[in-house]
């Protein structure tokens, strides 16, 4: 269990250092992020795109720069056959998926701590009636995409197909994260209703599920 | 009783054997890429292993490697049955590849400190720095491998694949894009871990190079091994006369 977790981490931190280091994906993503709030927004129109409409743009924005993180983490890998050194080691594949999902974790939340400001800037909504249930809710939302979009990212990079093929694999699969979050929020900020039902037990559920299935086939789908 | 000694001096012959493979097959897509080779590497030798693109050398390396399960047939290292879980084994293992396999944004010291580390040893800092004088890359040991040429990024992989100590060296194509310096350091380097007692299959295609270097030569055509012997005794010509059937 220590070798795991210490593991994990060295792996996260390698994912975190070279990122640091080449800039190439999070200055990608959130300008990528802050393009799509302005340019939804605008398309949207003045009274549109007031309040609630920002949930929905929101996650498009986080949707998109998820996805975009997910294809750069894994093109690390790729490079120069680096995955394979890594599966050379006395490493369990699920070490490798939960490290890569964490470090992509990391990086869309880095995402969101820059979008949601501008987001709820620019649409005006009102943020402060519940900002931890917020916080809890995207937290979750975030957790079950990038589950699969780590999954489906290291399938679909071994493939000739890598470049926008990630987005159609991940973005039905995630829908239900998308319809429940966005319910619930309408529910608390809209309708002034308290966290929990269904809504917040698709989402736990949903996470429960992807990572854990995502954690035990990645043995299976991952080619050096 | 006469049964348990015979059973005991077997499984002592096999564990003086690194590799042991009986029958081994590997299809893929329908595809034969190794077709029922059978071949025993005693420890300490070095091997090398020729045939022509698409002979199935590299795949033969991700088998021996564990990158890749076999299709069939029976593959032992050091006497014990290969598994692809077993991390003992792989420890036992470096592959050093005409991939790098390195991180191109991190420097040489961090990249085998990382994989020391991944491997467990805890004398990763001071193993990494004893391997990079050793391929002459101490004074560039903090500079991202990015900026490497192929000579000294092939030494770093080298250097990655040493780090956990192996007992078995898989060198497929090392001197592939290097130029004769680099060639003669990788050479050298290969031939004093064959003299501390490593056990190194070279995949090549140089021939003269190959039986130059190796003690034994593995040759396969088309997935079949068709050449297995000495390199005293056999010529580059005859090598390439099997390589090309």
């Amino acid at each position: 269990m220590r070798t795991t977790l210490s593991q994990i981490l060295l792996l996260v931190g390698k994912d975190l250092r070279i990122e640091a280091r080449s800039r190439q994906t999070l200055g990608l993503v959130i300008t990528l992020g802050l393009l799509i709030v302005v340019v939804l927004g605008l398309g949207l129109g003045a009274e549109a795109a007031k309040g609630y409409s920002a949930m929905a743009v929101l996650w498009v924005a986080y949707l998109f720069s998820g996805v975009l993180c997910f294809e750069k983490t894994m093109a690390v890998e790729r490079h120069e056959g680096a995955m394979a050194g890594l599966l050379l080691a006395p490493v369990d594949r699920g070490v490798i998926y939960l490290s890569k999902l964490i470090a992509n974790l990391l990086m869309m939340l880095a995402v969101a701590l820059v979008v949601t400001p501008a987001g709820v800037l620019f649409f005006s909504f009102d943020l402060s009636a519940a900002p931890l249930s917020f916080a809890l809710i995207m937290g979750l939302g975030m957790l079950g995409v990038a589950a699969v979009g780590t999954l489906f990212a290291a399938v679909v990079s071994s493939t000739r197909l890598a470049g926008g093929l990630l987005a159609m694999v991940v973005f039905p699969v995630v829908l239900p994260v998308v319809i429940a979050s966005t319910q619930l929020m309408l529910g608390i900020f809209r309708d002034g209703k308290e966290l929990g039902g269904t809504g917040l037990a698709v989402l736990i559920a949903f996470d429960v599920i992807f990572v854990t299935v995502s954690w035990l086939v990645f043995e299976w789908i991952l080619e050096p | 009783m006469r049964s348990i000694e015979r059973s005991t001096s077997a499984q002592a012959a096999a564990a003086e054997l690194a590799v042991h493979a009986r029958n081994l097959r590997k299809v893929i897509d329908d595809r034969v890429i190794l077709d029922d080779l059978g071949f025993a590497i005693p420890r300490g030798r070095y091997i090398a292993l020729l045939g022509a693109n698409g002979a199935g050398k590299s795949t033969l390396m991700r088998i021996l490697s564990m990158l890749t399960p076999p299709s069939g047939g029976e593959l032992s290292l050091f006497g014990q049955p290969l598994r692809s879980t077993s991390a003992g084994m792989r420890r036992r293992i470096g592959l050093i590849s005409h991939q790098a396999m390195l991180y191109r944004d991190l420097s040489p010291r961090e990249n085998l400190r990382l994989f020391g580390k991944l491997y467990g040893m805890r004398n990763a800092d001071q193993r990494a720095t004893q391997l990079l004088q050793l391929v002459n890359l101490a004074d560039r040991a903090d500079d991202p491998v990015k900026n490497f040429s192929r000579g000294m990024t092939q030494r770093t992989a080298i250097a990655r694949a040493l780090m956990h100590d192996p007992d078995l060296i898989l060198a497929d194509e090392p001197f592939a894009g290097l130029d004769a310096p680099s060639t003669h350091t990788v050479e050298l380097l290969l031939d004093a871990l064959n003299k501390s007692g490593r056990t190194i299959l070279l995949a090549n295609h140089d021939i003269e190079q190959s039986l130059r270097l190796a003690q034994q030569v593995l040759v396969l055509r088309r997935g079949k091994l068709v050449l297995d012997c000495p390199s005293s005794q056999v010529s580059a010509a005859e090598v390439l006369k099997e390589i090309g059937g």
